[in-house]
């Protein structure tokens, strides 16, 4: 018998036969997230004469199931900035919950005059995005930075391979194809920010949340928008939340061939 | 050979609560030539006295830039020095690569104040050797602070360090209340004025042995060396200590070890 | 027993015959010799004030602060050598941070304190590490037991106060703080009687003659934040670590001041009398 510590509390091997350690060096090459899981739908977002209008409706899916209502999917960050993630929605919560909350902190106590703007975090978040797409366990999200910056609308975005792209106007998801088009209609590109007003802002992106709603099978009619204004340094952040989508009109729906009860 | 049983390393208290290891550490920098910093509200500035150890030698270099924002003047060891220097220079750069981000002065200061409190408190190790004047600016404004080997930092208007300091602080002492509203100019002169007061009798002011960095708000740390200087020595006019007499009795007394010799000095500051 | 001489004081980690750590009672007096801090646990928050004492007019006003933040909710006012303290704080701050991580919630300050007291004492069982110099306050205010407000030494004890006061004007500051109902107090009156501590312990002790400037946090808890309020006022929930508003800072210094005016013509006519 072996009597040796190494061996003690362990099934002797005179009986059992010699311990197998095969399960420690799985013959299969290590394996990170190969898809997301619960997902959040689109991030709709754009920069208008004095800030930034963003929203994300409120569920978060389990595949094609509805599985929660009421998730929220912005999260402000400091005084300055507000982000916004689609996708995998624990990935999500890493970040907004242990991540940024970290940062933040640690900004704070420094109590030397500093604080991070929308650049700042957004660069942070792009940064920890690349790592991990290096490290080939990325976070499976698209994230938008919204904030204002140096006395101007921010908005910028990020995503699980750590590409970085800004616009005035940006959706991510289904809104990328959806939500973009409509919203360079209003905003075609970065001089005609100073054009738009606040409240054309805020009704262009509920329009497109509407439409995200009609045509996107993974999302909700609630969602949340933050609203991100400024004036020289100072900010301020307005919050709408479970905000229901109104004047829904389906009558669009009779037109579109393809499933449902139709005849022809 | 030692002046008691309490000084041989840095991890023994002595009954007075002091720690010898680090106030030794501190005159260190009394052996190393003057540095004197000032801050404006737009500008801050180092000007620093080098020494050649021999007369066909290139003089020992006595400010380092760390980033466009921000640079070190030293009195002490140069080797810790650089050490340091090299050390801010990483944050400098992690904090660009981060967060897209100059550093802020205070933080970076504050990473080498953490570095140097470990030398204090564990065996083996030794403070580092060198007291540093941190000159930056950062979204905050100008900023100037001084570093020492006790891990102690303190933000200042005006400072200075190194051999015969005591002189220039006497002259930023009757003087700072000016800093704030000096325009560039004036703020380097009254810079070469403090470091002036604190040269030997014989000594003066020459392009070979000043070194003057500024930087600004919109205006990036430079280093002017050698012929660069030679207008601002024009400007200040007398290049030579205004002290008189008194400048010689400084120089005849001998560096104390007590650690009470120039203000501010002991790792107890806080006294 | 002298410690001096016996070669039992020369090194961290050796007990003396009479079974005394000389080491640990050589880093208090490092303390002993440091500006005075105070803290005061008041019903519905916490305030922390040091006495900072300036050395030179060359320094930055208001800058060079003493009082640091740990997580949101908690505090750390130190007493003794500076750099020790700003080693203490940065472990405090990495032991909420992971507190967090693990528990996805704010460290409970008690457990805070615990965890610095264990980590203190660590410095005294080693030849090669010398003790921390400095004594700490803590304070803060959780979901689990409101205001709390606790004292970490150099030797690792640690104790949970109502009022507790370190540094070279202690004793002073402790007599004062005894004269107070800390469990029923305000923030806002603890803030005035902070102030006023501070003012009496400065002009007790050696260093009266050199300038200090008052520097004063507080913790409390938002209207938002509240969890609970006892029967007896204490409030729970998650606090804010902050300044005291400059304003008040500054109304509490004028009060001060006055109150030792008062105090001092009283002593006149004792004296005459």
């Amino acid at each position: 018998m072996n009597h040796l510590p190494e061996a003690w509390g362990r099934p002797r091997d005179d009986v059992y036969g010699a311990y197998d350690h095969s399960h420690l060096r799985p013959s299969m090459p290590n394996q990170h997230t190969q898809e997301p899981i619960v997902t959040g739908t689109s991030v709709v977002a754009l920069k208008y004469n004095g800030g930034v209008v963003i929203a994300a409706d409120n569920l978060a899916s389990y595949g094609s199931l509805a599985r929660f209502s009421n998730m929220e999917r912005l999260k402000q960050v400091g005084t300055h900035t507000v982000v916004g993630a689609s996708g995998d929605i624990s990935d999500m919560q890493y970040l907004f919950d242990t991540a940024l909350e970290d940062l933040v902190i640690k900004e704070e106590y420094q109590n030397d005059g500093h604080h991070l703007r929308a650049k700042h975090v957004y660069s942070y978040l792009s940064r920890v995005m690349y790592h991990r797409r290096n490290k080939f366990d990325p976070l499976w999200n698209v994230l938008l930075v919204a904030g204002w910056d140096d006395g101007k609308p921010f908005l910028a975005s990020t995503d699980l391979l750590g590409t970085t792209f800004s616009a005035p106007a940006l959706a991510s998801g289904f809104g990328a194809s959806l939500a973009v088009p409509l919203l360079r209609r209003v905003c075609p590109d970065e001089e005609s920010v100073a054009k738009i007003s606040r409240e054309r802002a805020i009704e262009a992106v509920e329009e497109c949340m509407k439409v995200l709603f009609y045509r996107d099978a993974r999302s909700t009619n609630k969602y949340t928008m933050a609203i991100v204004s400024g004036e020289d340094n100072k900010v301020d952040i307005e919050w709408k939340k479970d905000v229901e989508l109104q004047k829904q009109s389906w009558k669009f729906a009779e037109e579109i061939r393809g499933y449902g009860a139709q005849i022809v | 050979m030692f002046r008691n049983n309490y000084d041989n390393d840095s991890v023994t208290f002595s009954p007075q609560g002091r720690i010898f290891q680090v106030e030794y550490a501190l005159e260190a920098i009394k052996q190393g030539s003057a540095a004197v910093g000032l801050v404006s509200k737009t500008h801050a500035v180092l000007v620093a006295l080098k020494r050649n150890a021999e007369e066909l030698g290139s003089y020992q270099k006595k400010i380092i830039g760390i980033d466009t924002h921000l640079g070190v003047a030293l009195a002490g060891l140069a080797p810790d020095a650089r050490v340091l220097s090299n050390f801010m220079r990483q944050q400098s750069m992690s904090s660009r690569l981060l967060y897209n981000r100059p550093v802020p002065i205070a933080r970076v200061v504050n990473a080498i104040a953490d570095k140097a409190q470990v030398n204090t408190q564990h065996y083996g190790r030794r403070p580092y050797g060198v007291g540093l004047l941190v000159a930056g600016v950062d979204e905050t404004g100008p900023h100037l602070w001084e570093f020492q080997p006790s891990g102690m930092v303190l933000e200042y208007r005006g400072a200075a360090i190194g051999a015969r300091s005591q002189s220039a602080r006497t002259y930023l002492e009757r003087n700072f209340e000016a800093f704030p509203d000096a325009s560039r100019e004036e703020l380097v002169l009254h810079g070469l004025r403090a470091l002036r007061d604190s040269l030997a009798q014989d000594k003066e002011l020459t392009t070979a042995n000043v070194s003057l960095a500024i930087v600004g708000e919109g205006e990036k740390f430079k280093l002017y060396d050698g012929e660069e200087v030679a207008d601002w020595l024009e400007k200040l006019g007398s290049t030579q200590s205004s002290r008189g007499s008194r400048g010689a009795q400084a120089a005849a007394a001998p560096a104390g070890a007590s650690g009470s010799g120039e203000g501010g000095d002991s790792m107890e500051v806080d006294a | 027993m002298t410690s001096i001489g016996t070669g039992y004081d020369l090194s961290n980690s050796v007990f003396s015959p009479d079974g005394r750590n000389f080491q640990v009672e050589y880093a208090t007096k490092a303390v002993e010799n440091g500006g005075t801090s105070i803290g005061l646990r008041c019903k519905d928050g916490v305030v922390l004030a040091v006495e900072k004492l300036i050395q030179s007019k060359l320094l930055v006003p208001g800058s060079n602060k003493r009082i640091a933040t740990v997580d949101r909710h908690v505090g750390i006012a130190a007493s003794g050598l500076i750099p020790d303290a700003r080693h203490f704080t940065s472990r405090a701050r990495n032991e909420a941070s992971s507190w967090r991580k693990q528990y996805h919630g704010a460290i409970p300050v008690s457990s805070l304190a615990d965890r610095m007291g264990q980590y203190t004492q660590a410095y005294t069982l080693y030849s090669s590490v010398r003790p921390f110099g400095v004594t700490c306050i803590i304070g803060g205010v959780d979901e689990e037991a409101g205001p709390s407000l606790w004292m970490v030494e150099p030797s690792g004890v640690g104790w949970g106060y109502f009022g507790a006061a370190t540094g070279r004007g202690r004793q002073a500051a402790k007599a004062e703080l005894e004269k107070l109902d800390l469990p029923n107090l305000t923030v806002e009156e603890g803030v005035k009687h902070a102030a006023r501590i501070i003012h009496i312990a400065h002009g007790d002790n050696a260093g009266k003659d050199k300038d200090f400037e008052l520097e004063m946090t507080w913790v409390r808890v938002d209207k938002a934040n509240v969890v609970e309020v006892t029967e007896s006022g204490v409030v729970k929930g998650h606090g804010r670590h902050e300044e005291v508003p400059k304003e008040l800072v500054e109304e509490a210094e004028r009060e001060a001041k006055k109150a030792l005016e008062v105090e001092d013509e009283e002593d006149e006519k004792m004296e005459e009398s």
